[in-house]
């Protein structure tokens, strides 16, 4: 589809689309601001127009939900899609994304603990163990779930399909018993809030977190930046990639970190979201190629759009409630997770 | 003594407890064809990943030059020799010339220039794939594919200023399942390469095609170099006879027929 | 992104800026624009005829019936900040039992003042509660005339229960939700409904010391409840006694052998109200008949 464009026009494109899905994001919700509108907030907001009394509560609204909303919202769409484009080029797979991979179901699991043990008024960003310790745990979490998956299903540097999956469905399965067991021992108060934020939702969306993940995905995308030749020389096997100058072991190692702290992190703040990382890098290929020097920063740019676009449906298809953002991505993601596979079936028949 | 490109110096290798190289000492020639002959098990495929640089020896060491080869940084390492292998799994559809220019990853940072980008069209042109550079690599033909990838190991190590050292190439097995036209262009198109102050080191199957196109010939037995040669004709036939376990007899044009 | 990550600092200035006017503001004057989301406040609303305040309710606030006109904000343990800032209330209204627990703090972050008013499980909790309401919506009047006929009521109701001192109560379970996968929500000791069976003459089939407690199969026919008392929910699943005798475990309990399973709406037993004499005079003719 895009195959004539050089990747420098489709950068281009998918920011405009980017841009616009922002600006529809800001502006479509429970509250409707036009762009008119907006642009007077912010007018008013930098005192460069007089502040209307009639504006506090949109303006408001505007500055303190809706817009680190659809920030956290983007960052986490990027996040995930160059997740899944990283773990996709370890794994030298392309099924492979931090929900199946039991990166997600360990961040989960992490932050359960935290919620559940930590302090006793459950998760409260107040307190400095809140806000370091559910990251922190939820990284270490994500990190072993992650590595014990990759150990498990790539032996002599291949990646087998169907220990892969059995793996990875072993290890959410643990991982989702823990978090269930946690919140059948937990009181009240904590329990609600595991199980609520095991659907993956941006309704709690404010600036500490956009700040958050923000500096997450900033550190994180530029060191997996300079890591894109070297996974596609890991397309041609680890020993093929050696020979190339590429350490293999090291970068797999490397990128295995780079992509839980990420994927904690945003995990830590949202809960699990689903699928996007799978989709993202695979429309990416069937659209333009498979080079990750190309896949890193347009996954950065499709995952954020996205997941704008989806958590535009998520406000409004019951409005004024709105749904968990993860039951979306499942519904759509798990069809097309199906197809590839099916897909990958063939195309292994045929070789 | 003349000077070596890469030279074996007591090279033992062992995986736990089984012995696979035992004390190799050899010297591969600059600007040759080097050829490492042996029976299936022998150690071809270890010695060639230990000369390499990509195993390290349980004993002995490997020298490019006067230089250990552990000493190098592994992109250093990757300017100096590139390693064909016999296949190479890629099964995302990159473009046929994505996957030459990755031959150039250890020579740029960021992007490529415009130096990269020649060398790997005229790497394509030598392995005669210009036209199917756009390709996507998966609908190529087993041939085409290890052509690809030849362009890629060469495009990794060309050669073009004639004070840069000399550039070592591993062919390890390379003409295994391709048919005996690709096989032929292959290596010709390898011989070709030796010009541009380049050695090569094989590891090749068919003793008739090795003596074609060989120069120097290393024969190994159990883990043992057991011969070295420089003609096809200076290889004892009984010997040939028990490292391969089959009669031997020379035909027509000093070419080999085999029977057990 | 790398644009929007440099405008950080100022969009966060922004953000403070916009914040700071009305954050702080004072209680809400009555008669304004209210989105309540506990089912207690909103009945209680209804009760003092201050109902046309309301302009927003949770998912569970069902009674009385003409509440359903007022669209519904979302389960309240999963509630979303905008949806109800959306109705641009002057206050949100709750008991304490919401959730996520941010939402609170992002209602007030953008002026919109929360109040909670927590009943507790005393029948005084709730009693005081109502005049809270009186006193809070400006109808006190009302609220106090209720307020005494309902204490009239339960004074008669509590001297009525004195005749089951001494008899034989039937042990009764409640059963809250039916079957969610292999468990059953049980209401258990300290709450409301545990009181009001008490003042009905029966004795609660469970101990424990939540409101709510995981029923299995196995622990239902150990209870041997002589009864049950199944909430609207649960029991419109199964749509009959007959059918609801049928789950596992209480097919093996005297309440299934005998189809002695009764339906009762959640809202008359889980928390006190005006209904609440009416509620244990009924729960009463389940238990004896009389």
């Amino acid at each position: 589809m895009l195959r004539r464009l050089t990747y420098g026009q489709v950068y281009l494109l998918l920011a405009l689309l980017l841009a616009a899905s922002v600006i529809a994001s800001a502006s479509i919700g429970a509250f409707m601001f036009p762009p008119s509108a907006i642009a007077r907030f912010v007018g008013e907001g930098l005192s460069l127009l007089p502040s209307r009394p009639d504006d506090i509560l949109d303006r408001n609204v505007f500055f303190i939900l809706r817009l680190p909303r659809v920030l956290l919202c983007g960052l986490t769409g990027a996040i995930l899609g160059v997740s899944g484009a990283l773990m996709q080029g370890l794994f030298r797979n392309p099924i492979v994304e931090p929900g199946l991979a039991g990166t997600s179901a360990g961040a989960a699991l992490g932050a359960a603990i935290v919620f559940v043990f930590g302090s006793s008024t459950a998760f409260s960003f107040a307190s400095p163990l809140g806000t370091a310790g559910v990251p922190l745990l939820a990284f270490l979490c994500s990190f072993g779930a992650t590595m014990l998956v990759y150990r498990l299903s790539t032996s002599f540097g291949r990646t087998d399909v169907f220990t892969l999956l059995l793996a990875g469905i072993a290890l959410n399965a643990m991982c989702n018993a823990g978090t269930g067991f946690l919140s059948y021992i937990a009181r009240d108060p904590q329990a609600r809030n595991i199980t609520f934020w095991n659907l993956g939702t941006f309704t709690t969306a404010d600036w500490r977190g956009a700040i958050l993940v923000g500096i997450a995905f900033a550190a994180c995308f530029v060191l997996a930046l300079r890591h894109g030749k070297n996974l596609n020389a890991l397309m041609l096997g680890e020993d093929n990639a050696a020979y190339m100058g590429v350490e293999p072991e090291r970068l797999i190692f490397r990128l295995i970190v780079i992509n839980t702290i990420m994927v904690s992190v945003a995990t830590a703040m949202v809960g699990v979201i689903a699928f996007v990382g799978l989709v993202v890098p695979h429309l990416l290929r069937l659209m333009r190629s498979s080079d990750y020097t190309f896949l890193l920063p347009a996954s950065a740019l499709l995952g954020a759009l996205l997941m704008e676009i989806v958590d535009i449906v998520a406000r409004l298809v019951i409005q004024p409630a709105e749904l968990p953002i993860g039951i979306i991505t499942a519904l759509l993601g798990a069809p097309f997770f199906l197809w590839i596979l099916i897909r990958e079936r063939r195309s292994d028949t045929y070789g | 003594m003349a000077d070596a490109a890469v030279r074996i110096r007591d090279v033992s290798y062992a995986a736990g407890s089984v012995q696979i190289l035992s004390a190799i000492a050899l010297d591969f020639q600059p600007g040759r064809f080097n050829v490492v002959l042996g029976p299936n098990g022998a150690g071809k495929s270890t010695l060639m990943r230990i000369a390499a640089g990509r195993l390290a020896p349980t004993s002995g060491d490997v020298l490019y030059g006067e230089t250990s080869v552990a000493a190098f940084d592994m992109t250093a390492l990757a300017r100096r020799r590139a390693f064909l292998s016999q296949n190479v799994e890629l099964t995302f559809p990159l473009a046929v010339e994505d996957v030459v220019l990755m031959g150039r990853y250890p020579h740029y940072r960021g992007v490529p220039s415009l130096k990269d980008k020649e060398i790997v069209a005229r790497a394509l042109d030598l392995v005669d794939m210009t036209a199917r550079r756009h390709q996507p690599y998966p609908t190529l033909s087993g041939g085409e594919r290890q052509k690809t990838h030849l362009a890629r190991v060469l495009a990794q190590i060309w050669n073009d200023e004639e004070s840069a050292e000399e550039r070592i190439l591993f062919l390890d097995e390379p003409t295994t399942s391709l048919d005996i036209h690709y096989q032929l262009h292959l290596l010709d198109t390898a011989r070709e390469f030796l010009k541009r102050r380049c050695t090569i080191v094989a590891s090749l199957h068919d003793l008739n095609m090795a003596f074609d196109y060989g120069d120097r010939f290393f024969l190994l037995e159990s883990g043992r170099l057991v011969h070295e040669a420089d003609s096809a004709r200076a290889v004892p036939k009984d010997l040939i006879e028990r490292v391969y376990r089959v009669k031997a007899e020379t035909g027509e044009g000093g070419y080999w027929r085999f029977r057990l | 992104m790398r644009l929007i990550l440099r405008r950080f600092p100022a969009l966060l200035a922004l953000a403070l800026l916009a914040s700071s006017p009305g954050a702080l503001a004072a209680d809400p004057p009555p008669g304004g624009r209210v989105v309540c989301v506990s089912k207690q406040i909103n009945e209680f609303i209804f009760d003092i005829g201050a109902q046309s305040h309301l302009v927003a309710r949770d998912l569970t606030s069902i009674y009385p019936k003409e509440i359903l006109s007022l669209p519904s904000v979302g389960y309240h343990r999963a509630l979303s900040a905008e949806g109800i800032v959306s109705m641009r209330p002057s206050v949100l209204l709750t008991d304490g039992n919401v959730g996520p627990n941010e939402v609170l703090d992002r209602v007030r972050s953008v002026g919109i003042p929360v109040v909670t008013m927590d009943p507790g499980d005393s029948l005084q909790g709730a009693e005081d509660l109502m005049l809270r309401l009186g006193t809070y919506f400006g109808r006190a009047q009302q609220a106090t005339a209720i307020v005494a006929t309902w204490k009239a009521g339960m004074a008669e109701t509590i001297a009525d229960a004195k005749r089951w001192d001494g008899q034989k109560k039937p042990k009764v379970m409640m059963i809250h939700f039916g079957q969610i996968g292999n468990s059953y929500l049980g209401l258990s000791a300290k709450g409301p409904a545990e009181q009001i069976l008490e003042w009905a003459g029966g004795k609660n089939a469970l101990s424990g010391d939540g409101h709510m407690a995981h029923l299995t199969p196995e622990m239902i026919a150990g209870a041997r409840p002589d009864i049950i008392i199944a909430t609207d929910v649960g029991f419109d699943r199964y749509g009959s006694a007959a059918k609801f005798a049928e789950m596992p475990g209480v097919n093996l309990t005297p309440a299934g052998r005998n189809l002695r399973i009764y339906r009762i709406d959640e809202t008359e037993i889980m928390y006190f109200s005006p209904r609440t004499p009416a509620s244990v005079a009924k729960i009463a003719q389940w238990l004896h008949g009389q």
